[in-house]
């Protein structure tokens, strides 16, 4: 027997369907805001954003779309790693570390060095790499509790960005670019597909409660594309969404006469303007805003999710309670139809330029455990095939030392090759992809960009890179822009 | 010799570069060009897993090596090659789809060209073009224009030759012996410790390797430049948005009666053409608050609206809108669309950085004040493009407002995120980002044209070949110069009018005096602790050094000898003591100087910031030279370029010509010269892509739709002839933007009712015809701004520093008001990170970089916001105090209070019945819950004014509010 949705419905074997969507929805919604939702979403070609679709009309919504072609996932959570993981420590081992331990880098290397006058010549990994599972792929014993899903995971060593600046590399992890002015991967996903759940925000960000990574908000903007389009933080602690309840001293029983009146009103208006979709639009939008506290609230509450599954996330524990929690609540929320979730730490704490094992040794131990639990709760309920969970962070880091002041060794920021994972969503469990060289400084073997990084994600969604556009001053934009890109096909099953 | 005949040998790869170079166009490579196609199309099969027939597309040398049936490629013979017979016959790829005929033919020109790769090119013939970039990027900032370190100018062929102090840097033909390779080999160039804060990296080997074959090739100059023309055709000429506005004689329609103005014939002979016509007049109230909230964005008040109902003259509307235009909140509404436009923040704002641009708010106010003083447009223009070529501003006495806004106009040009004021944020791309933004600040706005598209590749759609996107730029250059760079800091002009300089000074001299006097004291008593940890210091270090230190630490830094300058930069550690070490080590001055350092604190605190002018001017001097960069890469300069306007202009307008400015303005006039290219009267876009937004923000949509892109990719106009009539008769009205204001809105068409006919519907349902008025929702400060007049807690003082924000522990983000109430959205500090979350939840721009139009959403979070968010009950509460003020105990009036005031008019039957059984129901509600507080005020008036507060809340929520007919 499987569990019930978190939003109360019971969990079948087959995926919520449109149907389920729309007799969800019924109970709530007046007549003719249904309608209009109904025949907008008949009325619409109901594909996948792209040529069909006629921006400039100005309609946009977050009904489901059908995809460009079979998708492989229907929600992504983007476990993103912000500060920047280091690569020979945690998936790409290389042993001639140790044979040139202490050697000064080679220019090449030395080029890369954002404190050049910090270098500490070559630092081999302090962490043991074992393989594991079936598949026998390396992981450190940083990572043992990810080591156990390894048969799931499929590493990309050779992933490669453009800029050794963190604001610059989360820029262009999240958007394609640099700059600050693109929209983010997730806002692409919710304009190409909208999302499953009308009475859930479509693309949700769990912050750190501790603050922000770098870049803030920008992190989830829509930029260019609609607003609706941005990502929605929700919170794991304190009120989930800004503004869901009403202020607490407005008792319920006045925002319900409240609320009545407002309809009549809105009613009144709305028949003497006929054929005006945007004031339907409107009305459900009030109506869905109600619901959407219902909703809401019983989905991102975990606390009546079973001892066990708390302690697969490791809720038990001090350590891994904040993170564990956020990577609950990004199951329940995809379980309930939300289409991307993004969970970020604050700042950028695997920074680790000085002390590397300190400062690697507590990011993993604060999400190694609730990321593999994420990966096995998933699993369990049969929701792994259809959600992509990807680790990761803007870079990787340099195989050489990084000293200062005294303090223990670290690494410097390394854009040139880094390591990431997939897992779901069609992924090839046990794959490894990709090189860095001997020392693991560059990505030389089947080397991926962030722009072919953004269309594999793309392509486990049904969508084509090619083909996800959106129109601005009459051209075409697409997440990828201009740039060439491939789908890294070699990763899924 | 040797060089010569490595030259020859390379004539045909060259002329292959050369050939593809001819304007912009690079030539195919295999990276950029063949293995994108190679990878998506063949490595699946022909790649790391058992490749197919043993051939391997990864890579150029395994093309080359090729599988069973040979090489897969033959350079220079696209025939000949296996690999373009399999594609052509199809047998390649095996599966559907096929190569599409570009992809084939972009392959065979690459082989043709004789299959080059970037590596492979540059390997040919490096000459000056490969290697000026590594300098630009790598060397010049030390040994440039700026700085000559060591008497060394790397900037021409002449001054490396010459050298410096160490002697010439380059021996030709001979790498080895350079003193530029021996010091990049070393290491000690460029020197590691400067490496971050000069924003420079060492070259790579590839670029030491190009360095070297340069050298050894006897540093051949720069291959001369092939000027061919852009082919651009005479169709591409004639497209209408590229040829001057024409003016139409007024068109004869059939309801003559409903003409008032061209404007109302134009739209009436397209709408005849369809059999239909205007809807009927609005009704006056709709009327009265459509005007309103067009103009000056805020609702009449009820004595205003009731003042008009009274007026009875027939020219009453006229008067309204006169009356409207001479509010001093017509600046407000119609500068914060030109903010939009300008893409205006209050922050540097890039990334997490919300670093503050402290007087932004000197341009966001000249734009206020411009529109209000109805500045010519063309004025308007060349003082934001150009406003410091206008005129010598370090000579102006007295300076006036009116010298300070010239200046602070340049401001359009730097409202984009610009991060480089942060060390490690100002790299070579950091600063190209902030160039190409400003320039789609600039072509979007005022130009319509989408020239960012070419800046890595000719344009797709329009005439504009990649070499005009970096003529253009080059007309910035002199003030935006990639390699003389200056950032937002050096861009600052300390400068205000005389009366904000004289109350800053009255304000900040005796604080001033006051910190001296304290911190001199905290130095006396730091002296002798100083002295101690100097010795205590020097104790570690070799004796012989000892007294020399001495010496240097009691000689003051202007009159240190050579040696103690050496000393001093090489033992900072040890002599420099901050107060701050010193407290360290002794605590007894710790407890002594805390309570004045505290004090220091709170003075510095009270201090008001120096009065500056951002601004964007030239950096004097010569640029650096304007390249096409191939991909837009800057280290691939091709062809030199010079400043100008794109070609398709050419011959259809005057031509874009530079001449100096003012005596005693040292400025390149480029500027200059661009502005009066762009606002002579027969331009083909200024005036037109002028009305057009003008024309949108009244009528809901341009005439061209896509307002920032006439080119022939953007939305044909729906009635071209109109827009050519206001084009013109902006520009015969001395570009007067409020006779448009007035001749739009005294129109037939924009006295419309909003209601639909059934016929239009059908025929016209996106009512590009304007067959009514569109209905159309506040944007975001318009709701805003309403909100608090209608509450009666708008303070309405215009001008000046943006009021702060504040960020609740629930994270949603305000504006901080006073007592007497708060200010328009548009004074709120504008912050890229941080929106005030009501705009940001009604669609307020993030200024990426700028907006040209705003989107339109409806979302549930915008009902949370009005309907649960502690800003809206606090408003409501207030609003119903205010309506008691003023109606008193009276039910029926305080209702009717309300009506006037949100919505402009007095409340239906129904709705008055309605209002009044709510309140009563409420006010049942509300008693129980009061009682249960037990508060100290009379628990029936409470719980009616609460109920009253509620209908307001409800009234501010309702779709009547927020829309307007």
């Amino acid at each position: 027997m499987k569990p019930d949705r978190p939003d109360g419905t019971h969990y079948g074997a087959s995926p919520p369907t449109r149907r389920d969507f729309f007799s969800r929805m019924v109970d709530g919604l007046h007549g003719t805001a249904l309608a209009t939702l109904l025949a907008g979403d008949l009325l619409s070609t109901n594909l996948a954003r792209g040529a069909s679709a006629d921006p400039a009309s100005g309609v946009h919504d977050l009904t489901p779309k059908t995809p460009h072609f079979k998708a492989r996932a229907k929600s992504v959570i983007f476990l993103f790693m912000n500060g920047g993981p280091s690569q020979v420590d945690t998936f790409d081992p290389k042993p001639a570390l140790d044979r040139y331990a202490g050697k000064t880098p080679t220019m090449d290397l030395a080029t890369d060095l954002a404190s050049p006058e910090a270098n500490g010549g070559i630092l081999p990994s302090p962490f043991k790499f074992t393989q594991h599972g079936k598949s026998g792929l390396w992981v450190s014993d940083l990572l043992p509790h990810t080591a156990e899903c390894v048969d799931d995971l499929a590493v990309i060593r050779s992933m490669y960005g453009e800029h050794f600046n963190h604001v610059q590399a989360l820029f262009l992890m999240q958007t394609g670019r640099t700059i600050a002015t693109k929209p983010c991967l997730g806002s692409w996903v919710t304009y190409g597909l909208g999302t499953e759940n009308q009475n859930l925000p479509a693309f949700v960000v769990l912050d750190d409660p501790k603050g922000f990574p770098v870049n803030g908000i920008a992190n989830w903007q829509s930029s260019f594309l609609p607003a609706l389009y941005q990502g929605t933080r929700v919170h794991s602690e304190g009120a989930p969404v800004l503004n869901l309840e009403p202020p607490s001293e407005i008792p319920a029983s006045i925002v319900e006469a409240e609320r009545t009146l407002l309809s009549r009103m809105d009613e009144a208006h709305r028949r003497a303007r006929p054929q005006e979709p945007d004031l339907d639009g409107r009305i459900a939008g009030y109506e869905l805003a109600a619901r959407m506290q219902l909703a809401a609230s019983k989905v991102l509450d975990v606390s009546k999710e079973s001892t066990a599954t708390k302690e697969l996330y490791g809720l038990n524990d001090p350590v891994t309670e904040s993170y564990g929690k956020r990577c609950l609540m990004a199951r329940r929320m995809v379980e309930s139809g939300v289409r991307f979730v993004q969970i970020y730490m604050e700042k950028i704490v695997w920074d680790s330029h000085s002390d590397i094992v300190g400062g690697h040794g507590q990011c993993c131990a604060r999400t190694d455990k609730p990321v593999a639990g994420l990966l096995k709760d998933l699993k369990q309920r049969g929701l792994l095939d259809e959600t992509l969970v990807i680790w990761g962070g803007e870079f990787g880091r340099m195989p050489v030392a990084q000293v200062s002041n005294g303090a223990p060794p670290g690494r410097d920021h390394g854009p040139s090759g880094f390591s990431i994972w997939m897992a779901g969503g069609g992924i090839k469990g046990g794959t490894v992809y990709g090189a860095t060289d001997e020392l693991g400084h560059k990505a030389v073997e089947d080397r991926v960009s962030v722009q072919d990084f953004h269309a594999t994600v793309l392509h486990s969604l049904g969508l084509n890179f090619r083909d996800l556009t959106y129109e601005r001053h009459g051209l075409r934009e697409r997440l990828t822009e201009q740039f060439p890109a491939r789908v890294v096909h070699e990763v899924f099953s | 010799m040797l060089a010569r005949i490595r030259i020859s040998l390379s004539v045909p790869l060259l002329a292959g570069i050369l050939a593809g170079v001819a304007w912009g166009a690079p030539p195919a490579t295999f990276e950029s060009d063949i293995k994108p196609i190679l990878d998506t199309r063949c490595v699946l099969c022909h790649g790391a897993h058992a490749p197919q027939a043993d051939l391997d597309l990864r890579s150029l040398e395994s093309l080359l090596k090729g599988g069973k049936s040979g090489p897969a490629i033959v350079p220079g013979s696209a025939g000949g090659s296996i690999l373009v017979e399999k594609l052509v016959t199809e047998t390649m790829p095996p599966v559907d789809p096929k190569l599409s005929a570009d992809e084939v033919a972009t392959i065979r020109g690459w082989i043709d060209a004789g299959a080059l790769s970037a590596e492979r090119e540059s390997s040919a013939l490096v000459t000056e073009n490969d290697v000026l970039p590594i300098f630009q990027v790598r060397c010049l900032v030390c040994h440039g224009k700026r700085e000559q370190r060591g008497g060394l100018d790397l900037r021409t062929r002449a001054s490396r030759l010459k050298g410096g102090k160490s002697g010439p840097a380059l021996v030709l033909g001979k790498p080895e012996e350079s003193l530029l390779i021996q010091r990049i080999q070393s290491g000690a160039m460029p020197p590691v410790k400067m490496q971050f804060d000069y924003a420079v990296r060492p070259p790579s080997s590839a670029e030491l390797g190009k360095l070297k074959q340069w050298i050894a090739d006897g540093a051949p100059a720069a291959p001369p430049a092939t000027r061919e023309a852009p082919k651009i055709t005479a169709e591409d000429r004639n497209f209408w948005a590229f040829q001057p506005p024409k003016r139409h004689p007024q068109p004869e329609v059939q309801r003559e009666d409903l003409v008032r103005n061209q404007i109302d014939a134009f739209l009436l002979r397209k709408l005849d053409s369809q059999n239909l016509t205007f809807a009927p007049e609005a009704d006056r109230l709709v009327l009265l608050r459509r005007a309103y909230l067009d103009l000056i964005g805020m609702q009449p008040t009820p004595a205003e609206a009731r003042a008009y109902m009274a007026d009875t003259r027939p020219d009453a509307y006229g008067r309204l809108i006169d009356r409207l235009l001479e509010s001093p909140h017509y600046g407000e509404r119609w500068g914060r669309h030109w903010l939009d436009l300008a893409g205006y923040a209050d922050t540097q704002g890039f990334g997490d950085s919300n670093e503050p641009r402290t007087f932004a708010w000197r341009y966001r106010d000249y734009v206020i004040r411009s529109l209000n003083n109805d500045k010519p447009y063309d004025l308007f223009l060349t003082e934001q493009l150009a406003g410091d070529e206008l005129y010598d501003y370090k000579k102006a006495e007295p300076v006036t407002q009116e010298v300070v806004d010239r200046l602070a106009a340049t401001g359009f040009l730097r409202t984009t995120p610009d991060p480089t004021n942060g060390v490690g944020r100002r790299f070579i791309h950091d600063r190209l980002n902030v160039i190409s933004d400003e320039i789609e600040v600039l072509t979007s706005s005022v130009m319509g044209l989408t020239i960012g598209c070419a800046r890595c590749h000719d344009h797709k759609y329009d005439p504009i070949p990649q070499r005009d996107y970096y003529r253009f730029s080059a007309i910035l250059q002199t003030a935006f110069d990639l390699h003389d760079w200056l950032t937002p800091s050096q861009r600052e002009v300390p400068l205000a009018p005389a009366e904000e300089m004289m109350a800053y000074s009255a304000h900040n001299e005796p604080l001033e005096a006051e910190i001296e006097t304290l911190e001199s004291s905290l130095e006396e008593q730091a002296e002798p602790h100083r002295k101690k940890l100097l010795e205590e210091r020097l104790e570690e270090l070799p004796e012989g050094l000892r007294a020399d230190l001495r010496s240097v630490a009691e000689t003051p830094a202007g009159r240190r000898t050579e040696l103690q300058k050496y000393l001093a930069e090489n033992f900072k550690a040890t002599l420099d003591a901050s107060i701050g070490q010193i407290m360290a080590k002794a605590p007894a001055f710790k407890r002594a100087v805390e309570p004045a350092q505290k004090e220091i604190r709170e003075l510095k605190g009270k201090l008001m910031p120096k009065p500056i002018v951002h601004v964007l001017m030239d950096a004097g001097g010569e640029p650096s030279g304007a390249f096409v960069y191939r991909r837009g890469d800057p280290m691939l300069p091709a062809e030199p370029v010079e400043p100008g306007v794109p070609t398709v202009f050419d011959g259809t307008i005057e031509p874009y010509e530079i001449t100096p400015p003012l005596s005693g303005v040292e400025s390149s006039g480029r500027r200059l010269a661009l502005a009066k290219w762009l606002t002579q009267p027969d331009h083909p876009l200024t005036a037109r892509v002028w009305v057009n937004q003008v024309w949108m923000r009244h009528f809901g949509r341009g005439i061209v739709e896509s307002t920032g892109n006439f080119g022939r990719s953007g939305v044909p106009p729906s009635h071209p002839e109109l827009l050519d009539w206001l084009a013109t008769e902006i520009v015969r009205q001395g570009w007067s933007t409020k006779t448009m204001h007035r001749l739009m809105m005294t129109s037939t068409a924009y006295r419309q009712s909003s209601s639909r006919h059934s016929d239009a519907s059908r025929v016209d349902p996106e009512n590009t015809l304007l067959s009514h008025f569109p209905l159309r929702r506040m944007d975001a400060e318009t709701l805003y701004d309403s909100v608090l007049r209608v509450t009666g807690r708008l303070d309405d003082d215009i001008f000046g520093p943006p009021v702060e924000i504040e960020i609740k522990p629930d994270r949603e983000v305000i504006a901080k008001g006073k007592k007497d109430g708060y200010r328009r959205a548009l004074y709120v500090t504008q912050s890229r990170q941080t929106p005030l979350s009501m705009l940001a939840a009604f669609d307020f721009p993030q200024m990426t970089p700028n907006c040209t139009q705003r989107q339109h959403s409806t979302v549930a979070t915008q009902a949370l916001e009005l309907m649960n968010s502690e800003a809206s009950w606090s408003h409501a509460k207030y609003m119903a105090g205010r309506v008691v003020d003023v109606a008193g105990d009276e039910p029926r009036k305080q209702v009717e209070e309300i009506y006037w005031r949100a919505l402009s008019r007095p409340p239906t039957e129904d709705e008055m019945t309605d209002a009044l059984e709510t309140v009563q129901v409420l006010a049942r509600q509300w008693s129980a819950e009061v009682e249960k507080e037990h508060t100290a005020t009379p628990t029936a008036w409470t719980a009616r004014w609460l109920s009253l507060a509620t209908l307001c809340h409800a009234v501010l929520n309702s779709a009547a509010f927020s829309y307007i007919d």
